[in-house]
């Protein structure tokens, strides 16, 4: 089917997400603007205006009531979804590259950049009252220098630990009371770009520069499979029908600075999708002329959403054929 | 325990005992001598038992090694013999005509005439020349220098004399060298299926494998890192894998790639087979300044590893620098103006001398006989020519003169029964300063009957768009595969690696594809596959080996890390005869449907295998996601607590508390224009 084409930032998109329901979409971009549309039908609902510099990451509390974003203006900001008024703005010494609620929606736990002198830090506060957050963290952990910045993170399940992405193509698990490192997954080469949780919050998915996405089990950082693509992998997402069509879609692709042709055939910026278990890819879908930034599945398993470098969020839902087709085994 | 005696002197251990002695026997020496030396100088000399059991060598072998030899100052000194033998009378007119001879290689220091009883000389005289560099070139230059009919001169270094002195009197039979068993060279020609071999070169450079294209998945036959420090090649055979390295050569074979031979050559860079493998053809820019030999280029005896000559190389060289006819026995080049036709296995210029060819531009070998074609170009009012040399008897065979020609090159029939010169014709020539530039180029082919008598010639000419397809424009590369009925095109890097496969029969495209930014194609031996490369050497991302079908049909993408290289294993030319060939092109229905069998179990097994594998993986995986899933299961009361009661486990698990919304479609969109 035609996919819709949300347009309305103004430079590349940086993340995008779906609420639980997946009626929202929520894109940011390099404009400092995040948006959200209506997922149906593409309608730009408004956007959270406030910020002045590139919007990193963005997340949405599971009630859809709380949006937060973390921006390269060294604020994060926790939005009121409906209202698209700011409660609160917290102020960074550096940019913040990550942001995650908790499975209760209570904490939040974001990750900034080390820039400037300063440590790349892993900080968990309390959002119980989201009008009158203490900026101080409950937790606060220096992630530098001892091991690579973390570019992004993601809670555990049920809000015990917190996973950062980190830019060795380490992941490391943190227990999230003592700020102390549980595990360090070593499989990447290369700068984690992405990481998302499995709709069960049971397994993990990282995309990495090294041009290769794999698959975790969350509860002790086992790599199970790997998707192996040639070009870098900026984002990598599980669908959440993953019992009945086990895929995995990934997007990426060759970065700006190295395509030094003038095609953009060979940047190779489809939407790849693997099977989950053998690992071999069975389809693409084009569409963007620049990498993809961002990509997830709808959480209702029949279509997908993308946000390129071409500053374009594609919102795809998927044909008949995409049900039909099965892997003889 | 004793007490001592307050007065007694403390017993003195026997060295002070001796001491002391020494002491008083010195004072006494003062006393006898006044103003000597206060000490007794110690005692060097070696007790008279001693023996000595470490050599000079060992201790001072660096200084012996510069200690003087008898030969020293004599090796500037040459013996010439055959010189005429004269009376004192006519000495100083011989003596003249010596140093003239000799003269151009340096200084003479000294010579020497020794004469008999009767004051004639005796035949050989004593040259020295001011160093032994210019000794050795005028042994080298002028050994077997032809006074007169009845004088040549025989030279040698002095200091040979020494070396051929030395010569044990008893003949001791060199011992001869084991035979190196390497196994069966062409085992690759026994495989039962007849896939083919193909080399790799990958990682950037640093590792090298060796593939067998079989059906369905290629198998691996031999992996190395650092196999070659540049690149590799076959031999035109396909009996030997030739690797570079900075110090020289290694040629591998057999069925566990072992190494059978080097060549030491510092810095080669280029290498070519002889057409039967027997010989290699070395070249490397690095030289040695202090050696007097040629190093440039090198040929070696590929079976002994021999060095057979070495030759120096214009600058820059054109590789290959030398041709070879098809049985290796004569190879040749263009060296100012002239053709040097020289000969195996002796590796001398063919009758000593060069071929004189005023104005030759270019020549190739008949592919099956020893004929040479060359041609020269236009010189003011002498006209182009083509001309046929047979060798070694040097007759010219055929010339055919042509006019107005810009270029010519010559393509011989695989057969050798044709020869096919293509001439480049213009209609006008402009002279601008050094450069000539033409305009109105036609094309004209000289097709050379080799096998009727007088070889007659047939002119064709073509105009206009058919021979540039022939050509080839641009940066293009064709390969046409060797049975010749089939060509590939692709066009390189500027049009993005378009691929044709052209049925040269009818010249029709059977099949127009491209692989992007493909950088080389080559055919298999036999024909059957094309390979399509993106090298990294041209091209830093996608760097894959694609295989084609002949009729163009994507066989498999194979895409490897930083792959540099791709070269099938040639293969020997067919033994078959043209009835046989005949015969089993006629029956080829009933072996094809044979092989097609056989294939289809290939390709069913490799599916079964696959199926077999996925099903493995499947049942790990339900088995996970089970655990999981339980696991999920047990965690839900927690999962409640922390979300204050509210299921969100499914999309659908709090249904009830949605809250419907209306959205807005575009359903239509309509212009209606409104009249005013």
């Amino acid at each position: 089917m035609k996919p819709i084409m949300l347009q309305g930032h103004e430079r590349s998109i940086t993340q995008i997400k779906f609420n639980r329901e997946g009626d929202l979409l929520f894109s940011a971009s390099k404009d400092p603007k995040p948006n959200v549309w209506y997922s149906i039908n593409g309608e730009r609902l408004g956007s959270y205006d406030g910020h002045s510099g590139t919007v990193w990451c963005i997340d949405v509390k599971w009630d859809s009531s709380l949006f937060i974003s973390g921006s390269a203006d060294q604020t994060m900001r926790i939005w009121d979804v409906e209202t698209g008024t700011s409660n609160t703005t917290l102020e960074m010494k550096t940019s913040v590259r990550g942001v995650s609620f908790s499975y209760s929606g209570t904490m939040i736990a974001y990750t900034t950049d080390k820039m400037m002198g300063h440590n790349s830090e892993l900080n968990i506060i309390d959002v119980r009252e989201p009008n009158n957050v203490d900026s101080t963290p409950i937790m606060k952990t220096q992630v530098t220098p001892t091991y690579t910045k973390a570019l992004s993170v993601l809670w555990g399940p049920l809000d015990e630990y917190v996973v950062t992405g980190h830019e060795d193509g380490s992941i490391i698990k943190w227990d999230m009371r003592t700020g102390k490192e549980i595990q360090v997954g070593q499989e990447h080469s290369k700068q984690i770009k992405d990481m998302q949780l499995s709709h069960d919050g049971m397994m993990l998915i990282t995309a990495s520069k090294d041009t290769t996405a794999r698959l975790w089990d969350i509860s002790n950082l086992e790599a199970m499979k790997m998707y192996k693509t040639d070009r870098p992998v900026n984002s990598a997402a599980i669908s959440p029908l993953v019992d009945t069509y086990p895929h995995v879609v990934m997007g990426g692709g060759q970065e700006a600075m190295d395509v030094t042709t003038t095609s953009s055939r060979i940047g190779k910026f489809d939407a790849r999708f693997f099977h989950l278990v053998f690992e071999e890819e069975f389809a693409r879908v084009k569409g963007h002329f620049g990498p993809i930034n961002s990509i997830c599945f709808h959480p209702n398993g029949r279509g997908y959403a993308s946000g390129g470098e071409d500053g374009y969020v594609r919102v795809h839902v998927f044909d008949d054929a995409y049900y039909q087709f099965k892997f003889d085994f | 325990m004793r007490v001592q005696g307050g007065h007694t002197p403390p017993p003195l251990s026997q060295a002070a005992a001796a001491n002391m002695a020494k002491k008083n026997k010195a004072k006494l020496l003062d006393n006898e001598d006044d103003g000597g030396q206060e000490e007794e100088e110690p005692d060097f000399s070696d007790p008279e038992d001693f023996v000595d059991d470490i050599t000079d060598e060992e201790l001072l072998g660096d200084l012996l090694r510069q200690k003087p030899k008898e030969t020293d100052g004599v090796e500037s000194v040459i013996i010439v013999d055959g010189v005429p033998s004269v009376g004192a009378e006519r000495l100083d007119k011989l003596k003249n005509v010596v140093r003239k001879i000799f003269k151009e290689y340096g200084t003479l220091i000294n010579e020497f005439y020794p004469t008999n009883e009767e004051g004639k000389t005796k035949g050989y005289i004593f040259l020295e020349f001011k160093d032994r560099a210019a000794a050795e070139e005028a042994v080298r230059q002028r050994n077997n220098y032809k006074l007169d009919k009845q004088h040549t001169f025989l030279c040698n270094l002095f200091t040979d004399f020494e070396k051929y002195d030395n010569i044990p009197e008893e003949f001791v039979a060199p011992v001869p060298e084991p035979y190196k068993d390497l196994g069966n060279m062409s085992y690759y020609l026994l495989d039962e299926n007849c896939f083919d071999q193909f080399s790799i070169i990958f990682d950037g450079g640093t590792t090298t494998a060796i593939y067998l294209n079989a059906v369905p998945e290629a198998i691996e036959i031999a992996k190395r890192e650092r196999w070659t420090e540049t690149y590799v090649r076959w031999s035109p055979r396909g009996t030997y894998l030739a690797t570079f390295h900075g110090k020289g050569i290694a040629l591998w074979g057999g069925e566990e790639f072992r190494q059978v031979q080097k060549f030491s050559h510092s810095g080669v860079q280029f290498i070519d087979f002889s057409p039967c493998e027997k010989y290699i053809v070395s070249f490397s820019p690095h030289v040695d300044q202090r050696s007097e030999e040629p190093q440039s280029i090198i040929i070696w005896d590929t079976r002994s590893g021999q060095k057979k000559r070495a030759f120096n190389a214009e600058r820059p060289p054109i590789w290959p620098v030398f041709k070879w006819s098809s049985d290796d026995r004569y190879f040749a080049r263009i060296w100012e103006e002239c053709v040097s036709v020289y000969e195996t296995p002796s590796f001398g210029l063919l009758d000593k001398k060069s071929i004189k060819v005023a104005g030759i531009k270019d020549f190739s070998w008949s592919p099956t006989d020893n004929i040479l074609a060359y041609w020269i170009a236009e010189d003011k009012d002498v006209p182009a020519k083509v001309s046929l040399l047979s060798i070694p008897s040097r007759e010219e065979v055929r010339t055919k003169n042509l006019f107005n020609v810009a270029d010519c090159k010559m393509h011989w029939q695989k057969c050798g029964d044709y020869l096919c010169v293509k001439v480049a014709r213009y209609a006008k020539a402009k002279r601008e300063k050094t450069e000539v530039k033409y305009s109105g180029i036609y094309y004209n082919f000289e097709i050379f009957h080799m096998r009727e008598k007088g070889i007659p010639v047939d002119s064709l000419e073509i105009k206009g768009e058919h021979t540039g397809l022939c050509m080839g424009t641009g940066k293009q590369q064709v390969r046409n595969h060797q049975r010749g009925s089939l060509w590939s095109w692709l066009g390189l890097r500027s049009m993005n690696g378009a691929l044709e496969f052209i049925d040269t029969k009818d010249f029709q495209v059977m099949m127009s594809t491209e692989h992007f930014m493909a950088t080389d194609i080559e055919w298999d031996p036999t024909g059957r596959y094309v390979a399509s490369c993106v090298s990294w050497w041209g091209h830093k991302v996608d760097n894959a080996y694609w295989l084609w079908s002949f009729q163009g049909k994507i066989l498999k993408r194979q895409t490897v890390d930083k792959f540099c290289q791709l070269l099938w294993r040639p293969r020997p030319p067919s033994l078959l005869s043209t009835q046989d060939i005949k015969d089993i092109k006629k029956n080829m229905k009933k072996y094809a449907a044979n092989f097609e069998v056989q294939d289809k179990m290939r390709y069913s097994k490799a599916s079964r295998e696959i199926i077999e594998k996925r099903q493995k993986q499947m049942q790990t995986f339900t088995e996970y996601r089970k655990k999981i899933i339980e696991q999920f299961e047990r965690d839900k009361e927690q999962r409640l607590r922390l979300r204050n009661g509210q299921d969100t486990d499914t999309l659908t698990s709090n249904e009830n508390d949605y809250e419907e919304e209306t959205v807005e479609f575009l359903v239509k969109k309509e212009t209606v224009l409104v009249e005013d």
